[in-house]
């Protein structure tokens, strides 16, 4: 324990909570023998590297994402919050390579009543299988969209489920973290504002990234809050790869 | 529904010696005796003898002869046969099919209608106001006698005899033309220039000779007339129905209350299905109240099930949404469509993912057919993208149940995927302001590459003919936008890359 202290103090900011930590930051600093011998045993605990705590996630393929995420990854299940001053700021991009390895895995993705229409061929073009995508409509009311996103959570056949639901109480989300955990898949909810007390295990945030420069393709998205991790951290990522 | 000689299993005491003389006579039967004299065989004749005996001297049968029914096409004309057997079952246990003829078994009626005459005039008055009601002519000739094919070649001579003993067919049926028998053109000619008209005349000749001209069905066909062969039959057997209610003992106007009834009524159709090796796809629950329409509930199911949790899940969710106008008196399940059971066979090793698709498959249906109980049909849909131009079209939202199978999707040319298309489309596309020289959604916007023309649709009348960009808002999210070719040239938000 006391290697770890000494080693956190001199090497590793993660005093400043505040500051955006660059996940490279870690790799270009630990080349030490000590650093590899921390980083060799799975049993430590180091506060500030969530890129150190083993592999248990599902890569959100983007290395920058997994560098801050616990286990390197997407939860296999459980529930998740995204938030986005508006829809469409990128937020389902940060999803694709998870959607589609779901796909892979022969299981289905509910939509619940998203808020616009779903386009096929930029999924066609994402490589998801359309057959394996269901979409329950908009003017469904929010509690027979509630309703069904708690079913499909459930049901071990849906691996993703994503719904657009800006208000939930607590005790709501409590019981959606409890279908998904019975159902092991993962819900994924998105909103506009962010609610401190939210039970959800993970929450992100996509910024408004305010450019002039049209060639900036980075979007800043911050891991508000990760079981397993005590403050925000952030990474810039290139959304848009496939755009 | 049984076959006599199957109900002959009985063993009746009190009939046996008297019965005994007669099978022996038989022609055949005797014949395959004497080629096995065994001592078992002998034994077995014994005890099988009486009983055989029985049956046949004792069923009157009943036939039923419908000329009119031979214009008919065969699948018409088993339509009508169907309703009219299920017709004569009020008379009769015993319904079986011949061409253009129904026959029925009697004599265990008799007594219950006290006599021939009264399930004659029964059974006419219901025939008579069937053929009507299907525009058919209302007259069939009937006849009855102790055997089947006798009873059949009584009516199809249209002499509406009774003949109540087995001694009296010989005499009775020896007045027939030989025009009732069935033959073919052949043994008609044969019989005519034998100088042979009547049945009568055939009695006279030696069975031996007739087998020898005719071919021994012919002469099976005589025997069987006279009692003195087996008549295989093919017998009505009405379609299994289900139906089962409960009286409450009180009104019940929670209907959390009234699942454990319904669960129970579950159980019988469950178990009635089991039974029968079926499985139904359409249930109705209909529920009664005190001096109203009953409220009814129909479950319908995409596969076919009888799996109690499944159904019980599935009349859970309707009754969530259910609301009642008036206090449950009482509940009935009514099974509206029967279908075959295809049962699936575990695999011996639990399997992982991906050998288990039937199994979540089936699964899945089920939290389909769920989802819909509760949201309704068109409120789940399913996306595919189909080869068109105009970027409105080329994706289409399908209901569930119309989805196109597996393999057969549409998969979309090469060259139209090549160009981005965004994961969001608007309902309908947003006109984009212009501000201070520059277009305006909710931030500035700023064109990152394009354009991609899209023309087409000129056909209609209502062509379209696009510039399409992909621009970046100056929030950070990527936008879908077109300027029309034509008119006034506007700039219009279509998509969000999201």
């Amino acid at each position: 324990m006391t290697i770890i202290q000494n080693h956190s103090d001199t090497q590793l900011p993660y005093q400043n909570q505040y500051q955006s930590v660059q996940a490279d930051a870690f790799h270009g600093a630990g080349s030490s023998d000590i650093d590899e011998l921390i980083q060799g045993n799975p049993k430590l605990w180091r506060g500030c590297d969530m890129a150190g705590q083993g592999m248990h996630g599902r890569s959100t393929g983007f290395p920058q994402l997994d560098a801050i995420l616990p286990g390197r990854g997407w939860p296999e299940k459980g529930l998740m919050e995204v938030i986005t001053p508006h829809w469409g700021m990128g937020e389902l991009q940060l999803l694709i390579p998870l959607m589609r390895s779901i796909v892979e895995q022969g299981k289905w993705i509910l939509w619940i009543s998203p808020p616009y229409l779903l386009y096929a061929p930029a999924l066609v073009q994402a490589g998801i299988n359309t057959d394996q995508v269901l979409v329950v409509k908009l003017d469904t009311s929010c509690k027979d969209a509630l309703w069904s996103m708690e079913k499909a959570l459930q049901t071990e056949n849906c691996g993703l489920v994503l719904a657009w639901q800006n208000w939930l109480p607590t005790k709501v989300l409590r019981r959606l973290q409890l279908a998904a955990d019975t159902g092991d898949t993962l819900g994924v909810l998105f909103k506009h504002h962010d609610s401190e007390h939210s039970p959800s295990p993970i929450r992100l945030k996509i910024q408004d990234s305010y450019s002039e420069n049209v060639s900036f393709n980075e979007s800043e998205v911050t891991v508000i809050k990760a079981r397993g991790n005590f403050r925000s951290l952030s990474a810039n990522i290139n959304l848009y790869q496939q755009a | 529904m049984k076959d006599p000689d199957s109900e002959a299993q009985l063993p009746l005491p009190s009939l046996a010696p008297e019965s005994g003389a007669q099978i022996i006579q038989l022609p055949a039967r005797a014949k395959d005796l004497s080629r096995e004299q065994s001592p078992s065989a002998a034994a077995s004749k014994e005890s099988i003898k009486p009983i055989a005996k029985r049956t046949r001297s004792n069923s009157l049968w009943y036939a039923l002869y419908l000329p009119q029914l031979k214009e008919e096409e065969s699948a018409q004309q088993k339509k009508y046969l169907d309703q009219l057997a299920e017709l004569m079952q009020s008379v009769s246990s015993t319904v079986s099919f011949h061409p253009q003829a129904l026959i029925c078994e009697v004599r265990s009626s008799l007594k219950y209608f006290s006599g021939i005459d009264v399930i004659h005039q029964k059974l006419q008055k219901l025939i008579v106001e069937q053929l009507q009601q299907w525009n058919l002519a209302d007259s069939f000739s009937y006849a009855a006698s102790p055997t089947i094919s006798g009873s059949l070649l009584l009516a199809r001579s249209g002499h509406n005899a009774l003949v109540h003993r087995q001694e009296n067919l010989r005499s009775a049926l020896g007045q027939l033309s030989t025009d009732v028998l069935d033959l073919n053109k052949e043994q008609r000619r044969r019989l005519h220039n034998m100088g042979i008209r009547y049945l009568r005349d055939i009695w006279r000749l030696p069975s031996d000779g007739l087998c020898k001209r005719f071919g021994s069905s012919f002469v099976n066909q005589l025997n069987r007339a006279l009692g003195k062969a087996a008549e295989p039959t093919h017998n009505y057997v009405p379609p299994p129905t289900f139906v089962a209610s409960y009286d409450l003992p009180y009104e019940l106007e929670n209907l959390d209350r009234l699942l454990p009834i319904a669960d129970e009524l579950l159980a019988q159709v469950c178990d009635f299905l089991r039974r029968r090796d079926l499985s139904t796809s359409s249930l109705i629950f209909s529920l009664s109240h005190e001096k109203r329409d009953s409220t009814e509930v129909s479950i319908g199911l995409r596969v076919a099930s009888r799996s109690q949790q499944h159904l019980m899940l599935l009349l859970e969710t309707h009754f969530d949404k259910l609301s009642i106008p008036a206090p449950v008196v009482a509940i009935k399940v009514e099974v509206k469509r029967l279908d075959a059971f295809f049962a699936k066979s575990d695999s011996l090793l639990k399997e992982e993912a991906s050998g288990s698709a039937s199994y979540s498959d089936r699964n899945l249906i089920q939290f389909m057919e769920q989802l819909q109980a509760r949201l309704g049909e068109n409120h789940v849909k399913s996306v595919s993208n189909a080869a068109q131009h105009c970027p409105e079209d080329a994706s289409l939202q399908l209901d569930y149940s119309e989805k196109p199978s597996r393999g057969g999707r549409t998969i979309m040319p090469a060259e139209a995927t090549a160009n981005p298309r965004p994961l969001w489309l608007l309902q309908e596309p947003k006109q984009l302001n212009i501000n201070k020289g520059r277009l305006f959604h909710r931030k500035p916007i700023a064109i990152v590459s394009g354009p991609e023309r899209i023309e087409t649709h000129w056909w209609s009348g209502v062509d379209v003919c696009r510039d399409y960009y992909i621009a970046r808002e100056h929030s950070g999210s990527r936008l879908w936008i077109y300027r029309e070719k034509n008119g006034k040239k506007n700039w219009y938000l279509h998509g969000f890359f999201a």
